[in-house]
């Protein structure tokens, strides 16, 4: 898929050890560049070597590796990663398009709506990617149309402190949480900002009604904005357990250090499935496109499981000891549930929790 | 026993010596003028009477309390003096009346009594038609007035102004001045007074101390000390003067270019001594014709000459000698430039200073 | 020999042409003033107001956006709120600020120049800064303080919850002293001490004097301080962002920033903002009312000299107290975001193995935005402060020596943005100028005019300031000596302002390096600024690097602050340095 110099390798192979132990090392030798790839390449360069790419798929450092990771594969081509949640990159976006003034090539957002919104109103370019059919089958196939495509998945579960909170102790399932017990002590992201929360709500809500939530609310849970607000709410002390944990940046941090654990609710995680569509006339689109392959790439794949998040090529396996979509049971809302569901539960929540 | 007693008050910042061995007695409602030019040491005696500041060394006392000394002081405010200041200080945020009331309220006086008191006071300064205004509102010589009013109301034992004139135009400092030693008669304050022109000082105060260089050089009457100067420096401050230095032989002291006897003098001047005179521009007579008496005449060429509307301010010189002086004559006396004329010297009215 | 004679074509001033020349040229000056000051001003505040009663898309005038916008009981709360955030916070900023002003202008309290120093240091810090430290120490359970407290006295819970009103208030006012400290020092530092004296002298002492005479004396500047602090407490964005949301209440900015989502509403938004410029204009005819006729400078030019009231032991316990501010605006918040900024994990507290250069190599080399996110900051700022300077001097100029007619119409524009909150301004200038034709939307020149806006009432003041007290008699010299107008400015004016230009230019320089509230709305991708950064850094709660980023941006202000009034011979507050 691209050649891999020594060069490459060592550099790539330190960086992985600098990001920590226990790292899938490059074992396989990658391909090399495909023709079609050659060729974007080339024609991106002649643009002026540059992206710019809005995500909320990730938190900052995951995002900033792929970026470099990008550059390395393909050098003289600038990656600009702007990390936001996903309302705001929508929001971000929607302002560029209204003002005719397009600045990003490739949105990444945790939000299928988002998506599917912008594809009603023309605002996402068609192209299919080689790589798209490569992917696990659970991410094939969302958009017939070709305009936006699964990139990444991620996972939310609940988190919770460990030097806080005994692992008997802990809750084990979604209704758990409605004990008083935990009244003070839970973190949650808000779906006003964060794609993954919306989908989170939206799922419980499937699950369990909006009665849910009421009850929730007395428990006087700490509202941040992204879902990684929770982690660091259980990093700080500040709150035992994480409501809406996403698993990505609770496992890593766990991996700095820090006194964290993961549990996978009996009811099912919630599995969220998230896209990334190249913006009609974005001013690099053959960059764009090359970055849409690279997503979809087992590289691409390998530094999302080096950050404990889902791996969306079947080549590329989680890390040991670390629980992978395939091996859970998961709960997720369908497309349509999305488009229409999120703004509601936006809605509601902001009834609910008073902001 | 004196109203205000200072007794070899001194002053050190540092290595400067601003007052130096100050020594001065006021009675009850006197009035005295701390007069002399700017860095005199004036200011700070007066600041060190109000208390504002320690003296180095030496004693302010009040009917025999001492208010002030090296060891401890009482703070103004509780000295029971008053102080107009040369700015006035009239605080712009409160009405004149309101300025005038705020020592008595201090004073915890009944608010009827306060405002009964203000009016009349009010009243004495001409001022009470303008009492609810603001002081920006108000012109230099009544923010003046204003300032005196607030002093006065409180009955200080002792009110201390700090050159409070200066800011006033010509006309209005001479209304002023009157204003000032008129509203002391009418209540019988002492008074300290502190200027750097002698005119005001002269108008308003029953004795000057002269002072310079952080020392007092002479205290006494206003008229004493114009016609009896002890010092070159209180001749030269007070009034305009010539200084002549003649040199005696026992019989005659021979100044440069004329001569005048030993005996016309009310003092000797020791043979072989040298003497300096003040003498007065207008103590001397300058006629066409020769006196009767040559003795105390010379014959003198005019060198320059300025009309003043209410007399002639002529500079001469003796025929025989390189010395100028001044004299003064009335309106009518006209010489032109280079002409002679006889200048007479009238003996008594020349201050021996050294 | 010489020509003394006169010029012709000068005696001839009666003539049409030449009547004409001169009326051209003022006016054609006032027309290229007022168009930059309509461009940058009135345009933006009044397609805000259109806007406010424009139905989206369409157009057509309608009332919708402010019965939406004021029909539910959730933005009226927010409003409330807004309300409640702008009193307290005026009330402990003057708290805080008023007496320690008096302290280092009229008394002998010892340590001026660190309680300076520590004041300026407030002043440098961004609020949503400040909100972040104080969420590190008075976060509920995980605070610091709160952690102390535990540990002393055994409780199971924190005394200090950060996340309240209470918390919010505290946050913004210690870095919103700053302004109340500097207009009353200021003013303080012109009053006579005989003023003091002749209160003194008639029987008022210290505590007494100050209350009734001096403190009185600088009204106006209070007054300003205190309407300063609650406009800049209203108009907040990233502090209340911080922490109300997480204590589950909103504020006006806040609730103003979700009529920015999806769909976006302009049209919503700026019938939500109008009660902000409502209150803002009412504040200032609320100060004109209070001051009134009375004058407060004091009116006679001598006698100004200044003398410090000797405290004795008392100050000692005013030190106490500018100590104890100092300690919640500086020495607290500071300690604990370098303690994070070097931490691998801030919650871990202060161990030798929690230490790391990793967050600033991070953000130095392996954060694209980083660096030029913060070269932009700067760049911004510089060229925010060189326009806005530029542009108040010459209306200044105009105003001060009446060159125009209705030259007050030029001051008052120059003020009015001060009349608009800062995020208000932002949308006017998004509504006006970042859709087509200008399609500004982006670029760092809709940035960067935003700034000049927000920062042309300081600007403007600090230009008037200096020239009022350059005597006109200077120039007039080299006029009658035959140069131009524009020579003397050139070589006669320029030079004498040189050092009081500087300081207005840090002035401007400073809080135009940590604006966010109207950053927030202007910024596009490769315009970031700090306080954007700083504000997305903390969406995904990423404390260490985040504190990385924030002690970057303090160092590099403090470095350039510092230079510059090294070079000016003179502090923030543009006082001689002694």
């Amino acid at each position: 898929m691209f050649p891999i110099q020594r060069r490459d390798f060592i550099i790539g192979g330190s960086a992985l050890l600098a990001l920590g132990p226990n790292r899938n090392a490059w074992a396989q030798a990658a391909p090399a560049m495909t023709p079609h790839e050659k060729e974007l390449y080339e024609a991106a360069k002649k643009e002026g070597g540059e992206l710019t790419w809005y995500t909320a798929q990730s938190d900052d450092i995951t995002a900033q590796a792929l970026g470099r990771s990008f550059e390395k594969v393909y050098p003289g081509i600038k990656v600009n990663v702007l990390r936001t949640t996903a309302q705001v990159a929508y929001q971000r976006v929607t302002q560029e398009i209204k003002a005719s003034a397009i600045q990003c090539d490739v949105l990444s957002t945790t939000d299928i709506g988002h998506c599917v919104a912008l594809k009603a109103n023309g605002s996402l370019e068609k192209y299919v990617p080689e790589n798209s059919s490569k992917v696990l089958d659970i991410y094939k196939n969302y958009d017939p149309d070709g305009t936006y495509f699964v990139t990444s998945a991620g996972m939310i579960g609940i988190g919770y402190n460990t030097s806080k909170v005994k692992e008997a102790d802990a809750p084990k399932n979604w209704t758990d949480l409605l004990d008083p017990k935990w009244k003070d002590n839970i973190a949650l992201g808000h779906p006003g900002f964060s794609g993954y929360v919306g989908t989170w709500t939206l799922t419980l809500r499937n699950q369990y009604g909006w009665d849910f939530f009421e009850k929730l609310a007395k428990n006087n849970p700490r509202v941040g904005r992204s879902i990684n607000d929770t982690v660091t709410m259980l990093n700080a002390g500040e709150s035992e357990i994480a409501g809406s944990g996403p698993v990505g940046t609770l496992m890593e941090s766990v991996q700095k250090g820090n006194p964290l654990a993961m549990i996978y609710p009996t009811d099912g995680t919630v599995l969220i499935i998230a896209p990334s569509g190249i913006m009609k006339g974005c001013k690099h689109p053959n960059a764009a496109r090359l970055y849409m392959e690279f997503l979809m790439s087992a590289g691409a794949s390998q530094i999302w499981v080096d950050h404990f998040n889902e791996t969306i090529r079947p080549e590329v396996s989680a890390p040991k000891g670390v629980k992978s979509a395939k091996d859970l049971k998961t709960i997720r809302p369908t497309v349509d549930q999305i488009v229409k569901g999120i703004p509601e539960v936006i809605k509601q929540w902001r009834d609910t929790f008073g902001v | 026993m004196s109203r205000l007693k200072l007794t070899g008050v001194s002053k050190r910042y540092g290595d400067f010596l601003a007052v130096d061995g100050i020594d001065l007695e006021l009675q009850s409602g006197e009035f005295v003028s701390l007069l002399g030019p700017s860095g005199c040491g004036k200011t700070t005696t007066l600041r060190m009477i109000a208390g504002f500041v320690d003296p180095t060394l030496g004693a302010i006392e009040m009917d025999g309390q001492i208010l002030s000394s090296p060891s401890g002081s009482v703070p103004p405010d509780r000295r029971q003096m008053s102080m107009i200041f040369q700015s006035y200080a009239i605080w712009p945020n409160m009405t004149v009346e309101q300025n005038v009331a705020f020592g008595l309220e201090l004073r915890k006086i009944a608010r009827a009594e306060v405002k009964r008191r203000v009016g009349e006071m009010l009243e004495v300064v001409h001022m009470n038609h303008l009492a609810d205004r603001y002081p920006a509102e108000l012109s230099g010589g009544q923010q003046q007035r204003v300032a005196l009013a607030r002093a006065i109301v409180i009955r200080p034992s002792v009110l201390l102004l700090d050159e409070p004139l200066s800011n006033l135009d010509a006309t209005l400092r001479e209304e002023m001045r009157f204003e000032i030693r008129r509203l002391h008669d009418e209540f019988h304050v002492t008074t300290v007074y502190v200027t750097h022109d002698q005119a005001e000082a002269m108008v308003t105060s029953d004795r000057i101390a002269v002072m310079n260089h952080g020392r007092i050089e002479q205290v006494d009457v206003p008229r004493a000390l114009y016609d009896r100067p002890k010092t070159r420096f209180v001749a030269g401050f007070i009034g305009r003067t010539n200084f002549i230095e003649g040199s005696s032989d026992g019989h005659q002291i021979a100044f440069d270019g004329f001569a005048l006897p030993q005996s016309s003098f009310e003092r000797d001047v020791a043979a072989g001594s040298k003497a300096v005179f003040s003498v007065r521009p207008h103590s001397m007579r300058l006629s066409e014709t020769p006196p009767a008496e040559r003795n105390g005449a010379v014959g003198v060429v005019v060198v320059e000459r300025a009309f003043l509307g209410e007399h002639w301010d002529y500079v001469v010189r003796p025929r025989d000698g390189a010395q100028t002086l001044r004299v003064t004559t009335s309106p009518m006396q006209d010489f032109p430039i280079g002409a002679t004329a006889w200048l007479e010297f009238e003996p008594r009215q020349m201050a021996l200073i050294a | 020999m010489t020509d003394n004679s006169l010029d012709v074509r000068a005696v001839n001033f009666a003539g049409v042409a030449s009547r004409l020349r001169r009326l051209d040229a003022s006016m054609l000056l006032w027309l290229a003033l007022i168009a930059v000051l309509v461009f940058l001003i009135l345009n933006p505040v009044l397609r805000l107001i259109v806007s406010s009663l424009q139905e989206t898309d369409t157009g057509h005038f309608t009332l919708a956006n402010y019965r939406s916008a004021y029909g539910s009981l959730r933005h009226l709360e927010s409003l409330a709120h807004s309300l409640e955030l702008g009193v307290g916070v005026a009330i402990l900023a003057t708290c805080f600020g008023v007496p320690i002003a008096w302290a280092i202008s009229r008394t002998d309290m010892p340590c001026k120049a660190f309680v300076r120093l520590m004041v300026f240091a407030a002043f440098v810090t961004p609020p949503y800064l400040g909100a972040i430290g104080w969420i590190l120490l008075a976060g509920p359970n995980s605070g610091w303080l709160n952690k102390v407290w535990m540990a002393l006295t055994g409780a199971s819970h924190g005394i200090f919850n950060i996340y309240s009103m209470t918390g919010l208030i505290l946050v913004v006012a210690v870095t919103s002293f700053p302004y109340t400290f500097v207009f009353t020092s200021s003013a303080l530092d012109l009053v006579s001490s005989e003023m003091e004296d002749a209160a003194n002298i008639l029987g008022a002492r210290t505590l007494r004097t100050t209350l009734r005479i001096t403190l009185p004396l600088v009204t106006p500047a209070i007054i300003g301080g205190i309407i300063i602090s609650f406009l800049e407490a209203i108009a907040l964005f990233g502090a209340p962002a911080l922490i109300a949301l997480p204590a589950r209440f909103n504020v006006v900015s806040t609730q103003l920033w979700q009529f920015f989502e999806y769909p976006v509403r302009v049209e919503e938004a700026a019938a939500y903002a109008m009660p902000l410029l409502a209150i803002t204009v009412l504040m200032f005819w609320v100060q004109r009312r209070i001051l009134g006729r009375r004058g407060y400078t004091s009116v006679t030019g001598k006698g100004s000299e200044r003398r410090m009231i000797a405290l004795g032991p008392w100050r000692w316990a005013m030190l106490a107290y500018a100590l104890m501010v100092c300690a919640l605006s500086v020495f607290l918040p500071m300690l604990v975001l370098i303690q994070a900024a070097f931490a691998k994990a801030w919650g871990r507290g202060f161990s030798l193995d929690n230490l790391t250069l990793h967050n600033f190599y991070y953000l130095l080399f392996e954060q694209t935005q980083a660096k030029q996110t913060i070269i932009n900051t700067f760049l911004y700022a510089a060229i925010t402060a060189f326009a806005a300077i530029s542009l108040t001097l010459a209306i200044a100029y105009v105003v001060n020596r009446k060159l125009v007619p209705f030259s007050n119409v030029l001051a008052f524009l120059c003020m009015a943005p001060f009349v608009v909150p800062g995020i208000v301004l932002a949308i006017g200038f998004y509504a006006a100028y970042a859709s087509p034709p200008l399609a500004l939307y982006g670029t760092a020149t809709i940035l960067i005019l935003g700034f000049t806006t927000r920062f042309l009432p300081i600007a403007y003041t600090s230009s008037a300031a200096g020239l009022r007290s350059i005597n006109p008699e200077m120039e007039e010299a080299v006029r009658v000596l035959g140069g131009s107008r524009l020579l003397a400015i050139r070589k006669v004016l320029i030079p004498l302002l040189k050092k009081s230009l500087a300081g207005a230019w840090i002035l401007v320089f400073i809080p135009a390096t940590r604006e966010l509230s109207s950053a927030i709305f202007l910024v596009g991708p490769n315009t970031r600024v700090i306080s954007v950064m700083l504000y997305d850094l903390s969406e995904e709660g990423n404390f260490e690097v985040l504190a990385a980023l924030g002690v970057i941006l303090l160092v590099v202000t403090v470095v350039i602050a510092a230079i510059g009034s090294k070079v000016i011979g003179r502090d923030f507050m543009l006082r001689r340095n002694s």
